[in-house]
C-alpha cells in the first residue's frame, strides 16, 4: 500500500507549492506595488498600502489612488513617474470628492483594467478624459449661457483687454503685471460664477487707477465699453471651474437643441425630455448600429451623425454637424444627470433652476433665436426642410418683416400655433417674459437685415368678399400647398386660430399679393407662365374665405 | 513543616514539567500505533477517526473498488466549508450592497479572491464528485442489501449538494446570478403550466406558493437573497451535515464498502505481500468483542485480508483529501470564478444560463417549464430512489457491472443513450418542434409531448427491453441508468457550448451576434 | 414489566408487550402533538401575510409623438404601453416562461432566455411560453394613464 503514501506526498508537495505560489503573487506581484516601489515622496520611500477614498454623502469609495498615489490625500510624489502624479487643479478637491464621481469607473477594484472598466463584465468604461467635466452636471446647472459665438466674442474680449495680465483663469495668466514679485494682483476669477463677483468692479478698477502713483494702474488698466462690459460680467457670470462644459452648453444652446427637447425645466415637446439622458442605463443602449466601442459617449455621438440609423423610428433630423459640435454635444447630453445627493449638497446653480425656474439659456434675443428656433426656422431664419417633415416656414424674408408687426410675431412666438410644431413659447410654465419676446423679434428684424414693418393704418378686419369665390381661388390656386381645408402642407397652415387671430386682413391680403421672397410662394398679384394675376377683389375673397376658417371652424363649402 | 512545604511545591514544580507530556498521554491514550493493538485502539479511542472500523478490508482499499470518489466529495465540502466560512466574514446579504462586498472580497481582502475561486471550484468538484460517486455505487451494485437505506442517505445529499450550489448562485448579486434565479423561481411556479391547463390555478395555485415561499416575495429581492442566504450557509449545510454522519456511519454498520463473495481469494496474495505494515508483527489475532448475539462479523472472513485502517486506510484517505485540494487551488489559480455586471432587473443576461449541472434540464425547459423544471427531474429522483427496492438480485455485487449484460450491456446502453439524446436534439435543433409546425398548439400537448419526454420514453423502452431479454430487474436498470447519464451529458453539453443569445443553436460562441 | 412465571427469562428474548399503557401513549401522544403543531407554524412562517415588495401601479403620460404600434416602455418598468385608433393598452413584458423581460420589437415581442416570440397583441407564436402576455389594466385620467402591473384583464382591452 505504499502508493497512498506516495499519493499522500505528491500531493501534499503539490497544494504546498500551489499556496506559496498564491502568497508570492498576492504579496509582491500586485501591479500597484510596483508603482508605489517606484514612487519616491519628497521623505524619501513611499509607504506602500492600499490608499483610497470614501465619501459616504456620494457614496463612493475610490482605490484608483493606490495606483494614482499622487492624488492620495496627504501624499506629494515627487518623482516624475506619470500614473503617481498630482491632480490638476480642480475646483473640487480630488481627496474629498473621490475619483469616480467624475471619472465614473470601478472604484472598487485595485487593478488596472478593472478599475478604468475596461473588462467584459463592467457595464462602462471610465468617461474619456476629454468628458471628465460632464460629471459636473450631475450636481451643477450652469445658467444662462449663452451661444456659442457670443461666448467666444466674450472670451476673446476678456483675452484682448488682457485680464490675464493681473487676473488668474482656469490656472491660467496673472503672472505678468503689475506685480512681478507676487505673480498677480488681481483676484482668481475661476470660480466668480459661483461665488459671485463685484458689480462695480469697474468703476472701483477706475478708482484705483486714479489713486495709484506708481503708474502701473496707469499702463495695465484702460476704458472698458458698456458693450464690452456687459460680454464680461457675461462671461464672469459663467466661470465656474469647468470651461469645457460651458462650451458644450454654449454649443448646445446655438444649434436649436430647446426647441425639440426639455432639459430641466424648459424645452419643447417634440423631442424626448433630455432632463437625465446622462445617466442612461447603458445596458439597456441599442448598439447594432454602433460602429467603434460600445460605450456611451461612442453611442450618442454616433446618435448626432446618424439619428434614425441609431435609434429606430427616431424623428429627429440630421443637423450636419461638424466633428466638434458632435463633441461638444456629446459631452453636454453627457452632463445631463441627477445624482441622487442629499439636499445640502445641492448647489445654488441646481437649485435655482429647479425651484426658481432660472433659465439656463442667456435670454438675449441672439441665443433665445438660436437655442429655440434655429432648428426649425434655420440659423438664417429662412426656413428649414428636413427629409420626412414639413418644411418649416421662412420668417426674414422682406415681405414677412414688413407685412408682420412686432405684435404679430411676438403673439406668434408667445401663443404659437395650436396643433402645430409651432408651441406656444410664451404662454407656458416659464414661459417667455415680454422682454425676451421683444428681444427675440429685434433679433430676428436685426436677422433679416433690419426691416421695419410698414405701417398699417387700415382696421384689423376690412375684408368683405365673396367667400364661395375665395374658397373656389383657394382650391385653385392655393390648395395644392396648404391644403383642401387649408390645414396645411407644403406650406403653412392657414385654418390655426392661431394664425388667424394674430394675423390682419392686411397681412393676409399683402401676403397674397406679395408673396414670400425666397421661398416657393410667390406674389398673386404678379402673373406667371401658369397663370393670371389675381386681382385685388379677388384676393380680398380669398381673404374672407380663410377668415371664415377661423369664425365657425366649419369645414370649407359644408 | 518546612520540608513537607518545600517537597508539595517540589511537586506542583514536577507536575507543571511534566504536564505536556501528560496532555498528550491523556488525550491518546493508547500510546504510539505500533502495534497492531495500539494502532485499534487508536481508531476506536478517537471521536474524529472512530467512525472507521479499526481494520480496513484490502479490497476496500484498492483504488479501483471506489475510486477515492466519497472522499473527494467529502474533501470537496470540508474545502467549500472552510473557504465559506472565511468568505462570511465580508459577505453581506443585501442587494447591491452583496454586490459591493464581492468586489471589496476580490480587490482589498488579502486571498479574497483566490479563497472565492477555491471555494467555486471546490463546490463544483463537489457536484461532479458525487454525481460520479452514485455512478460508482450504482455500476458496482453496492446498494444491495444491507446498504439499501445508505443509498437513500447519498440520494439526499445529491439533492442537499445541488440545492447548496443553486443557492449560492444568487449570492454574488450579479447578473448571472439574478437571472439564474429569476429563471429557478419560475420554474418552481411551473405547476401552474398544468393548473392553467385544468383550469384550477385560481383554486389551488401551488407554483405560485413554491414560489413565493422561496423568494418571501413576488420579485427576486432583499427577501429572496436573504432566504437564499440562509439556506446556503446554515440549513442546507446542517441537513448536508447530518446527512453525512449517518451516511458515513451506515457503511461502518453495513460492514463497509461493499465487495464480492470471492473477494477473499482475489486479495489473498496481495495480503501476503503488504503485510506487515511497519516492522513488527502482529502479536497475535483478535476480535472486537461484542455483545451480539450470533457469530462476529470477523468470524470466518479472514483476518489475514484485513489491514489496521491506522495508517493504511488513513494515508488513502488523507491522499485523496489533499489530491482534492490540490486540483481546487489548482482550479483556483488558473481561472478566477466568474462575477458579471451588477444585477439589472430590467435587462435580461442574454443568454441566460443556470448552473452548468442544470443546464441540460434547461434544454428541456426550452420547451415546457413544467416537463425540465419539475417533471423529469421528479421522475428521474423517484426511479433513483426505488433502485435498490427494484432491484434484489445476488450477482454481481461489488463488481463494476457484474451483473447480467457485464460490460457489453453498459457499451450498447452507451450507445443508444448517446445515440438516442444527439438526434432528438439535432431534430429538435433542425426542425423545430410542436409549436413551429401547429402554431396554434395547446400548452398541454407541448409539456406532454417535448424531446424531454420523448427521449425518457426511448430509454425506458429499450430498459424494458433489456429486461426482457436479461430476465433481470438489474440488467434494466443498468440500461437505464446509463442511458439517462448520457442523456444528462449530452443535454448538458448542448446547453452549455452550443446556445447562445435567444437560446438558438450557435456551434461556437465566436458565432453570436454582438450585443 | 411482566413476565410469565415458571419460565426464566433470557436477555435475548423479546420483551413482551405491555397490553395497556395509558400513560405512556398520552405523553407520546401529547408530544406528537405538540410537535406537529409547532411544525405547522413554522411551516406557516415562510410566506408573510402580506408580501413587502413595493405597490407596482404607477402613472405615465404617453409622449405625443408615440406612433401606432411602437411600444413606450415606462423607465424602470417592465411594461409596454401602446396607442392605437381604438384606445391605449398595456402589454407586461415579462415572459410568461420563465420571467426574463422580454425585448419589444416592431413584429412583437421576443424573448432572449428561451426564444419564446410573441406576436405584437402578446400571443404566442414561437418557443416554451405556455400563454400570452397579459395585457395590464389601464385607467385613464386626462393624458395621464395609471397602470397596475398586479392586474391583468382580458386581452383587447383598450381604453
Amino acid at each position: 500500500m505504499k502508493k497512498n503514501k506516495y499519493l499522500l506526498l505528491i500531493s501534499s508537495l503539490g497544494v504546498f507549492a500551489l499556496l506559496v505560489y498564491a502568497a508570492v503573487s498576492e504579496n509582491f506581484f500586485k501591479e500597484w506595488h510596483s508603482i508605489q516601489a517606484g514612487a519616491k515622496t519628497s521623505e524619501g520611500q513611499l509607504d506602500v498600502r492600499l490608499r483610497q477614498i470614501i465619501n459616504p454623502s456620494l457614496g463612493t469609495t475610490d482605490r484608483c489612488v493606490t495606483c494614482h498615489v499622487g492624488m492620495a490625500p496627504g501624499e506629494t510624489v515627487v518623482s516624475d513617474l506619470k500614473v503617481a502624479a498630482p491632480h490638476p487643479p480642480v475646483v473640487h478637491s480630488p481627496t474629498e470628492m473621490g475619483c469616480t464621481t467624475c471619472h465614473s469607473g470601478q472604484g472598487l477594484a485595485t487593478e488596472k483594467l478593472d478599475a478604468h472598466g475596461d473588462v467584459e463584465f463592467w457595464p462602462e468604461p471610465m468617461l474619456p478624459a476629454k468628458y471628465a467635466y460632464a460629471s459636473c452636471g450631475t450636481c451643477h446647472v450652469p445658467l444662462e449661457v449663452p451661444n456659442s459665438a457670443r461666448l467666444e466674442l466674450a472670451r476673446k474680449t476678456f483675452e484682448r483687454l488682457d485680464c490675464y495680465a493681473c487676473h488668474r483663469l482656469d490656472g491660467r495668466g496673472g503672472t505678468l503685471r503689475p506685480s512681478p514679485a507676487t505673480g498677480m494682483e488681481g483676484p482668481d476669477l475661476s470660480h466668480t460664477g459661483i461665488k459671485g463677483f463685484d458689480a462695480n468692479w469697474y468703476p472701483a478698477h477706475l478708482a484705483k487707477k486714479e489713486a495709484d502713483t506708481s503708474g502701473l494702474w496707469a499702463n495695465s488698466f484702460g476704458e472698458v465699453d458698456d458693450n464690452e462690459r456687459a460680454l464680461l460680467d457675461q462671461f464672469l457670470g459663467l466661470q465656474m471651474g469647468a470651461p469645457s462644459l460651458i462650451r458644450a452648453k454654449a454649443e448646445y444652446n446655438s444649434v436649436g437643441c430647446t426647441g425639440c427637447h426639455v432639459t430641466g425645466n424648459f424645452g419643447g415637446e417634440t423631442g424626448v425630455d433630455l432632463s437625465r439622458v446622462g445617466e442612461k442605463d447603458p445596458a439597456r443602449l441599442d448598439y447594432s448600429a454602433i460602429e467603434g466601442a460600445h460605450t456611451y459617449p461612442n453611442w450618442i455621438a454616433q446618435h448626432f451623425r446618424l439619428p434614425l440609423s441609431t435609434v429606430q423610428g427616431s424623428q429627429m433630423p440630421d443637423l450636419a454637424l461638424s466633428d466638434r459640435q458632435i463633441d461638444l454635444l456629446t459631452m453636454y447630453v453627457l452632463s445631463l444627470r441627477r445624482r441622487s445627493v442629499p439636499d445640502i449638497w445641492l448647489p445654488k446653480d441646481r437649485v435655482r433652476a429647479m425651484r426658481f425656474g432660472a433659465r439656463e439659456f442667456a435670454s438675449d434675443g441672439e441665443t433665445i433665436y438660436k437655442a429655440i428656433c434655429s432648428s426649425c426656422h434655420g440659423a438664417s431664419g429662412s426656413g428649414m426642410r428636413y427629409p420626412g417633415l414639413p418644411p418649416y416656414p421662412s420668417i426674414t424674408n422682406r415681405e414677412f418683416l414688413e407685412l408682420a408687426s412686432d405684435d404679430f410675431i411676438a403673439a406668434t412666438i408667445r401663443g404659437g400655433r395650436p396643433g402645430r410644431p409651432m408651441l406656444a413659447w410664451g404662454d407656458r410654465q416659464n414661459g417667455f417674459t415680454a422682454e425676451e419676446l421683444a428681444s427675440v423679434v429685434a433679433y430676428i428684424r436685426a436677422l433679416g437685415g433690419g426691416i421695419a414693418p410698414i405701417p398699417d393704418t387700415r382696421p384689423p378686419r376690412w375684408a368683405a368678399g365673396d367667400a364661395k369665390a375665395g374658397n373656389r381661388l383657394y382650391l385653385a390656386n392655393c390648395a395644392g400647398c396648404h391644403g383642401a381645408l387649408a390645414e396645411g402642407g407644403e406650406g403653412p397652415a392657414l385654418n390655426n386660430p392661431g394664425l388667424l387671430t394674430a394675423a390682419t386682413d392686411t397681412f393676409l391680403f399683402e401676403t397674397i399679393a406679395r408673396g414670400r421672397s425666397g421661398t416657393v410662394m410667390k406674389g398673386f398679384r404678379t402673373p406667371s407662365p401658369t397663370r393670371r394675376a389675381m386681382t385685388d377683389r379677388e384676393i380680398e375673397s380669398v381673404v374672407t374665405y380663410l377668415r371664415s376658417l377661423g369664425a365657425n371652424g366649419k369645414r370649407p363649402g359644408g | 513543616m518546612e520540608k513537607a512545604e518545600s517537597s508539595a511545591l517540589k511537586e506542583i514544580w514536577g507536575n507543571l514539567l511534566s504536564s505536556p507530556r501528560r496532555i498528550y498521554e491523556t488525550a491518546f491514550r493508547s500510546g504510539a500505533p505500533k502495534t497492531d493493538r495500539t494502532r485499534s485502539s487508536f481508531v476506536f479511542g478517537n471521536v474524529f477517526l472512530h467512525l472507521h472500523s479499526v481494520r480496513t478490508h484490502i479490497w476496500s482499499l484498492k483504488w479501483s473498488t471506489t475510486m477515492g470518489l466519497g472522499i473527494i466529495s467529502t474533501a470537496a465540502f470540508l474545502i467549500t466549508l472552510v473557504t465559506g466560512i472565511l468568505l462570511m466574514f465580508y459577505y453581506k446579504p443585501y442587494p447591491d450592497v452583496a454586490y459591493q462586498s464581492m468586489k471589496d472580497i476580490h480587490f482589498v481582502v488579502p486571498t479574497g479572491r483566490f479563497i472565492r475561486n477555491i471555494h467555486r471550484w471546490a463546490a463544483n468538484v463537489m457536484v461532479i464528485a458525487v454525481i460520479l460517486h452514485m455512478a460508482r455505487t450504482f455500476f458496482t451494485a453496492s446498494y444491495r442489501k444491507p446498504r439499501e437505506f445508505n443509498w437513500l442517505i447519498g440520494w439526499g445529499l445529491l439533492v442537499t449538494t445541488l440545492a447548496l450550489s443553486f443557492t449560492g448562485y444568487l449570492l454574488p448579486w450579479d447578473q448571472l446570478a439574478y437571472w439564474a434565479i429569476t429563471i429557478g423561481a419560475n420554474i418552481a411556479q411551473s405547476p401552474r403550466e398544468i393548473t392553467d391547463a385544468l383550469g384550477i390555478t385560481q383554486y389551488f395555485d401551488i407554483g405560485g406558493l413554491q414560489r413565493t415561499i422561496l423568494l418571501g416575495s413576488d420579485e427576486v429581492g432583499a427577501e429572496a437573497l436573504i432566504r437564499f442566504y440562509l439556506l446556503h450557509v446554515m440549513i442546507l449545510p446542517l441537513i448536508l451535515v447530518m446527512l453525512m454522519a449517518v451516511h458515513f456511519w451506515r457503511i461502518r454498520k453495513d460492514g463497509g464498502i461493499a465487495r464480492p463473495d470471492d473477494a477473499d481469494e482475489i486479495v489473498g496474495n496481495e495480503a501476503k505481500t503488504s503485510y506487515p505494515v511497519f516492522t513488527e508483527q502482529p502479536e497475535k489475532t483478535y476480535h472486537l468483542a461484542a455483545i451480539v448475539k450470533g457469530r462476529t462479523p470477523a468470524v470466518g472472513s479472514g483476518p489475514e485480508n484485513t489491514l489496521p485502517s491506522m495508517p493504511h486506510l488513513f494515508y488513502a484517505e488523507l491522499g485523496v483529501l489533499m489530491l482534492t485540494t490540490f486540483i481546487c487551488l489548482a482550479l483556483a489559480l488558473i481561472s478566477d470564478a466568474p462575477l458579471k455586471e451588477i444585477a439589472n432587473p430590467l435587462v435580461p443576461e442574454n443568454p441566460a444560463k443556470a448552473p452548468w449541472y442544470f443546464l441540460g434540464l434547461q434544454e428541456i425547459v426550452s420547451f415546457s417549464a413544467f416537463t425540465g423544471g419539475i417533471g423529469i427531474p421528479a421522475l428521474v429522483w423517484i426511479g433513483l430512489g426505488l433502485i435498490p427496492f427494484l432491484d434484489r438480485e445476488k450477482t454481481g455485487t461489488g463488481r463494476w457491472l457484474g451483473g447480467p449484460g457485464g460490460w457489453n450491456l453498459f457499451i450498447w446502453s452507451l450507445l443508444i443513450g448517446f445515440g438516442a439524446s444527439v438526434g432528438i436534439e439535432a431534430f429538435a435543433i433542425y426542425f423545430g418542434w410542436l409549436r413551429e409546425w401547429f402554431p396554434d398548439v395547446p400548452q398541454l400537448a407541448i409539456t406532454v409531448i417535448n424531446p424531454g419526454t420523448v427521449l425518457t420514453a426511448i430509454y425506458a423502452a429499450y430498459s424494458i427491453y433489456v429486461v426482457r431479454k436479461h430476465g433481470s430487474t438489474r440488467a434494466g436498470a443498468v440500461a437505464l441508468f446509463t442511458c439517462f447519464l448520457c442523456g444528462f451529458v449530452v443535454l448538458t453539453v448542448v446547453g452549455t457550448y452550443f446556445r447562445g443569445p435567444n437560446w438558438e443553436f450557435y456551434w461556437t460562441p465566436s458565432d453570436w451576434p454582438g450585443h | 414489566m411482566t413476565t410469565k412465571p415458571g419460565k426464566e427469562a433470557s436477555r435475548f428474548d423479546p420483551e413482551p408487550m405491555p397490553r395497556r399503557d395509558f400513560l405512556g401513549l398520552a405523553a407520546l401522544g401529547s408530544a406528537a402533538a405538540a410537535v406537529i403543531f409547532s411544525l405547522f407554524g413554522m411551516l406557516r412562517l415562510p410566506k408573510a401575510a402580506v408580501l413587502t415588495s413595493p405597490s407596482k401601479k404607477f402613472s405615465v403620460t404617453l409622449p405625443d409623438t408615440l406612433e401606432e404600434g411602437e411600444a413606450f416602455i415606462p423607465e424602470g418598468r417592465s411594461v409596454a404601453v401602446f396607442k392605437d385608433a381604438e384606445g391605449v393598452f398595456a402589454i407586461s413584458t415579462i415572459c410568461t416562461h420563465l420571467g426574463c423581460v422580454v425585448a419589444s420589437r416592431p413584429e412583437g415581442f421576443e424573448c432572449p432566455c428561451h426564444g419564446s416570440r410573441f406576436a405584437g397583441d402578446g400571443t404566442v407564436t414561437k418557443g416554451p411560453a405556455p400563454k400570452a402576455l397579459p395585457w395590464l389594466k389601464v385607467t385613464a385620467d386626462g393624458n395621464r394613464l395609471q397602470i397596475d402591473e398586479n392586474e391583468e384583464v382580458p386581452g383587447g382591452t383598450k381604453v
